[in-house]
Parts: C-alpha cells; structure tokens; sequence
C-alpha cells in the first residue's frame, strides 16, 4: 500500500506541472483566437475587436488569466469554446471523447493482442519464415507515418474500391441510435478505415518488443528447466515465456491507452471522424485556448491515470515487486 | 567388438540405466563447427553414482543436456546413441521426448538457482510437471509436492511461495525436490551445488545420497571439484578438450590415475584426508577447440609426450578390468603413472 501510496503523491505533482504547461503551450503560439478570426477572413470594427478579447479574456494580463485558469481547472470548470460557437468545453469534449475512445482504444487493444501474440510466436520460431518476414515488416509499419496509410486506406478502400465510408462516424443522415442494429453497423463500418490505420501503425509497436524480450528470456535458465520437465510446448511458451516476457509490454500498452484520448490526430482528420483529435486540431488552428487546456488537461489525467494502472498492475504480474513495496 | 564398444562399464547389460555411444556434439560457430564432445562413450548402471569432472569448457554440460535432448542452438548432435532402458533417445519423436523428459531422467541445472519460474508458484511449478506425466488430480498433486518439500527440509506451507522468497541453497533444494517429483530414473546434476557455501553443499550432497539409497535411482553427476566427487560418485569419467581421458572406479582416481591428465587434476586439488601434497596445476591452457593436433590432444601439457602422441590418435582403452584409458603410456605397460613422475620417461 505505502508503494500505490507513494505513486499516487508523484502523480499529483506530476499533474501540477503539466497543468502550468499546459497554460503556457497554447499561448506560446503566435497569434490569439480574435487574429485567428480575422485571419480567416472575419470582418470587426475596433470596438468589436475589443469587445471579443474582452469576452475571450485574452485582453486581461497572463498571470491574471493563470490564477483564473488555476481556479477553473481545480473547480472542474473548463470555460467556453471560441470556435465551437461559445459552446462549453466541456460538452465539446464530452461529445467527441466517446468516439476517440471507441476508434483509438479499439485499435490499440487489438493491436497489443495482436502484436503481442506474434511477437511471441516470432520468438519461439525465431529465424523461421514467419519471424523473418513479420518483425521486419512490423519494423517498416511502425516507421510509417499515420498518413501515409491513411490517404492510401482513404483511396484505396474508400475512393478507388469504395468498400468503406470516407467521412464521418456514421451517416449524417442517421439519428444515433444506439440500441438500434443498423445505426451500430453504420459506426462499425466507417470506423474500418480509421481503426485499421491507427491499428497497422502501432502493431509493430507491440509485436517488436515483445519479440525482443522473449527471445531474450528464451535463453533463461527456467525455461531450460520448463522444457526439461517435459512440458508441452505451449505450455512451456506462454506459462515460462510469454509470462515473463509480457511484463514491459503490459507498461506498454497502458502507456498507450493514456494516449488514446489525443486522439489519432492525423487520422481523425484525414476521415473527418469527429473525435478528440479533429477537436484538437481546430482547436489549435483558431487559437482556441480554453478548448486547447481542456483537451491537454483531459489527455494530461489519461496518461498519469493509465501510468498509474501500469504501476498497479506491473507490481499484481510480478511477484517479485509484490512484498517489500520497491 | 572393438574395445571402445566393450565401453567403459563394468556393468552386466540388464543392469544398466544409461548407455552414451560415441557421442558427438557440434556447435556451428561462425568459424566454423566445433566438436565439443567428442566420441564420449559411457555408461550408468542402476543406482549407480557416475561423475563427470574436467576443466571449465571441456564439455560436461553439453554430454549433460545431450543426455535430455536439452542442448540448444547452435549445438547439435552429430552423432552416437543415447541408449536409455534399452531405448535410443535420439531417435524419440517430439512426444516420446516430452514424456520421456523428467519422467525418465530429471536435471537438476548448473545454475539452479534461476532455474526456477519468477512468476509461478512453487505449487504450480510442482503441479505443471505431476499434471503433465500423471493421472493425478490437482489435490493430490499438492499433497505430494507438499511431501517433497519435507523431503528436502523445507515446510510445505511454504508452496504458496516465489522462487525469489526463498534463499539460493532453498531454491537450490527446491529444485531438487521438482526432481524427484516424478521418481525419474535417473538424475543428471549439473554442478548443483557450486553456487553454494562448503556447509551446505555438503549438507545438500549427503541429502541427495540419502534420497538415492532410499529411491534407487542413478544420477549423473558433474563438478569440476574432484575431492568432492570421488567422495560422493561410484565412478568417476575424467574429459579433457570434448573426450573421455579415464574412466576408472572413483577410489582409483586420485591414488592410481591411469592418465596423466587425471594425475594432474589431482594434483590440483588438495586432498580431504591423508598427508598434504604440494598443489601443483596443469601447466598450460585447456586446448582450444578450433587448434585439434595430430594424435593425443593433452600432448601440449603432458609432462610424459612421447613422439607417438603427436603422431597416433589414442582410443579409450582397458587398461585394467573396470579401468579405462587413452593414453599410449599404457601400451608400455606402464601401469603406475604417479611413479613416474620420479623418473620421467625419455621421448
Ligand atoms: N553456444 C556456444 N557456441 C559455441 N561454443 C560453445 C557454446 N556453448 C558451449 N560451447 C563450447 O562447448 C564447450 C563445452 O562447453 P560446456 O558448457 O559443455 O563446458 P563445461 O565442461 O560444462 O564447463 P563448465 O565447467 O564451465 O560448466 C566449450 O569449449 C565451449 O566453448
Ligand atoms: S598419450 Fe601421450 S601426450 Fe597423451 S596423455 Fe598419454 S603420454 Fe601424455
Ligand atoms: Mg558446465
């Protein structure tokens, strides 16, 4: 407990410090949400001008609108979107945040399962055909850019072959409904595209590693013993080796999770799917501060929170960290 | 039958557990192959206690995991039998040699200290291998590894435990009990005790000795500490650079070596009783596997190198009944090699 105690007080002041970057970021960047107005063709008097920044509370000094904002952030209040026509930030995100979640959660778990699994089976064969074919492909997937996959999935599948929907998490004819069967089909088959681009990319993220580690512990001396003990082979694999071997992958994939709520921001884009990543990137296109420290702070809780999980369940998978609290 | 067949044993055949035939193991380097073991020919009756003793790197371990198949990439074995019961092992199917791994002949490893599972219990690791070659139910499976935690002096409370809970001589007995889960006939411990303090390994060696009276089976026992061995084995193999240099009664070794190889292992080696001799080592460096000469491979360190050694191969040889040598002193008739060393032989 002292252990889950400790992490908790690191997480917390981890937690003040992306809070305050998260303040200055957004502001670092030239400009502010009424010049990205005009610059995108809005038409203000002076008085207007002044009125807005008023309004948008960019006239007040930064370390005024630092306290402002250090009080919001701790009374959960999260301010109002410039952008998203004075909207609340946080019924923006809330209405974006459960597609994020649905595309990049979904991709990333099958992903790791994915990953993971080939990973151990290109260890245990390792030199065989199917390691040397998938972890050097898997090496290439990883280094390819979200975009690249992206337009060629979007062309290919969606213009070319048309097989997919190219735009949108569902037809915007459609009312949600989620307990109707036709509107969830209609989600399943717009999110092939995105889930299949964010999937591919971090496949390799999982099965290289977990292939790495394996090999390593193939060479133990308790697997060795599992083999000499006249286990099967499977057994011998997954209890001795995949057991041991999924330990970092685990921090891995709860490190990706935490990541899940930036959104596939490229993606996103690419196949106009409303999550938190195209939210993000208007977001940031018109300067919308309050919209921006509301994404960073949600993504800012995600991470810490899935760090924290990967701390939680590291020490639940081995027993050695399990007495003692290291 | 050439005399490197009538092998080294003194066995009737029904009475034997393991026969080694010419045993070869290969590793593939990338200078190309290495013969680790070479023409190793053995055997190992029932009950008996056999070691194996040689320099670091003369091949124990890969003669040891040649014995289960175990021997990994880039090992393989190149040729020779490995007769158990009467069956080759080299030529079992991968599920023969599933059931036939720790059934038949347990290892106890040379590191046994990390040859336990980090992750598992020590009741799962007793239930993997019961459940995997017995018909018993999971119960019984923990009652009996219950059983033989008491065997090897450690409570049976304790199965609900990790391997890293407990001390290296425990995990060392641990492993030892896992061995004996399945009443295999023989044993094959590799150094299971070097990682540990002079009390102790004693302690754990006349354990084991106890068990082997009580059970029957035969173990293949390997160190490099000779005083050690000829205590605890039957017999005792001596291997220098991948061969068989003696295999003699273990009582023989250090008083009547029949190889000067084994005259100088003894000599490296104080002996437990008896007067104080000076220590002397082997001078000279173990021979590198890639540099085989011509003719005897201890040629480079023998004190006794005569021209025939640089010349003509020496096979394992009778020398006397239950006492074999490759050494072509004995063709001289030579019997005693300790008197020699008082009047070296010319060249
Ligand atoms: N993976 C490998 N690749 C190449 N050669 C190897 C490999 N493993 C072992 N060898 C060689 O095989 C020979 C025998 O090694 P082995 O481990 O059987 O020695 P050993 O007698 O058990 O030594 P020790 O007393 O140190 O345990 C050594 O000369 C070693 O160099
Ligand atoms: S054969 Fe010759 S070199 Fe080899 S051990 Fe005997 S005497 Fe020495
Ligand atoms: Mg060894």
């Amino acid at each position: 407990m002292g252990f889950i105690l400790r992490r908790l007080v690191f997480y917390f002041g981890a937690f003040l410090v992306a809070v305050v970057i998260n303040f200055f970021l957004p502001r670092m960047m030239p400009g502010d949400p009424v010049d990205a107005m005009l610059a995108q063709g809005a038409r203000f008097t002076a008085e207007q001008i002044a009125n807005l920044r008023l309004t948008f509370g960019v006239d007040q000094p930064l370390y005024q609108q630092f306290f402002t904002y250090l009080g919001d952030v701790f009374t959960l209040e999260l301010g109002h979107s410039t952008f998203f026509s004075n909207m609340p930030v946080s019924e923006v995100l809330a209405n974006a945040f459960g597609w994020t979640l649905f595309l990049t959660g979904t991709a990333t778990i099958l992903a790791f399962m994915f990953g993971a699994t080939l990973g151990i089976v290109a260890a245990w064969y390792r030199g065989g055909k199917f390691d040397s074919i998938a972890s050097p492909l898997s090496l290439v997937l990883q280094a390819t850019p979200q975009l690249v996959f992206g337009i060629v999935v979007l062309f290919s599948l969606g213009v070319t072959w048309d097989l997919i929907p190219i735009s949108y998490a569902y037809d915007p004819e459609l009312t949600p409904d989620f307990t109707s069967w036709e509107f969830l089909k209609n989600v399943l088959l717009h999110a092939v595209g995105p889930i299949f681009c964010i999937f591919i990319v971090q496949l390799g993220g999982f099965l290289v590693p977990m292939r790495n580690n394996m090999i390593n512990l193939l060479n133990e001396d308790y697997i060795t013993m599992g083999k000499a003990k006249g286990l099967s082979n499977i057994r011998v694999m997954l209890n001795y080796g995949a057991r041991n071997a999924i330990l970092p992958s685990v921090t891995a994939l709860s490190m990706a999770l935490g990541f899940v709520v930036g959104g596939a921001l490229v993606v996103e884009v690419i196949f106009n799917y409303q999550g938190l990543g195209s939210v993000l990137f208007n977001a940031i296109v018109n300067r919308d501060y309050q919209l921006i420290q509301g994404q960073l702070l949600i993504m800012t809780v995600f991470m810490l929170a899935f760090n924290f999980l990967a701390d939680v369940l590291y020490v639940f998978l081995d027993p050695r960290l399990r007495k003692g609290g290291k | 039958m050439s005399v490197n067949q009538a092998n080294a044993s003194v066995h009737d055949k029904t009475d034997i557990q393991l026969s080694v035939r010419n045993l070869c193991v290969d590793y593939i380097t990338s200078n190309g192959d290495v013969r680790a073991v070479s023409n190793v020919s053995f055997d190992i009756g029932r009950g008996e206690v056999f070691g194996l003793a040689g320099e670091s790197g003369c091949g124990k371990s890969t003669v040891a995991f040649s014995v289960c198949r175990l021997h990994k990439p880039p090992a393989f074995i190149s040729g020779g039998e490995i007769i158990f019961n009467g069956r080759d092992i080299l030529k079992f199917d991968d599920e023969q040699l599933r059931e036939y791994r720790w059934k038949e002949s347990a290892m106890v490893f040379q590191s046994a200290m990390n040859s336990l599972n980090p992750v598992l219990t020590l009741e799962e690791q007793f239930c993997d291998v019961l459940l995997a070659h017995t018909n018993m139910t999971r119960q019984e499976c923990i009652k009996r590894a219950g059983q033989l935690l008491e065997v090897v002096d450690i409570h049976p409370s304790r199965l609900s435990d990790y391997p890293h809970q407990f001390s290296g001589g425990m995990r060392q007995r641990l492993v030892i009990a896992i061995a004996l889960a399945l009443n295999a006939k023989l044993i094959i411990m590799d150094e299971p005790t070097t990682a540990l303090d002079v009390v102790v390994q004693r302690e754990i060696l006349q354990k084991i000795y106890q068990l082997k009276e009580e059970f029957g089976f035969s173990i293949l026992f390997i160190t490099h500490d000779i005083s050690l061995m000829v205590e605890f084995c039957d017999r005792i193999g001596i291997m220098y650079a991948g061969e068989l240099a003696e295999v003699a009664p273990a009582k023989n070794i250090l008083t009547k070596p029949n190889h000067p190889y084994t005259e100088g292992l003894g000599n490296a080696f104080p002996p437990l009783h008896g007067e104080k001799k000076r220590l002397v080592g082997i001078p000279g460096t173990p021979l590198n596997l890639f540099e085989v000469p011509v003719g005897c491979r201890f040629q480079a360190r023998c004190p006794y190198v005569k021209d025939i050694c640089r010349k003509e191969y020496c096979k394992l040889t009778e020398v006397a009944p239950g006492e074999f040598s490759a050494c072509h002193l004995h063709k001289d008739g030579i019997v005693d090699i300790i008197a020699l060393e008082k009047q070296p032989v010319q060249g």
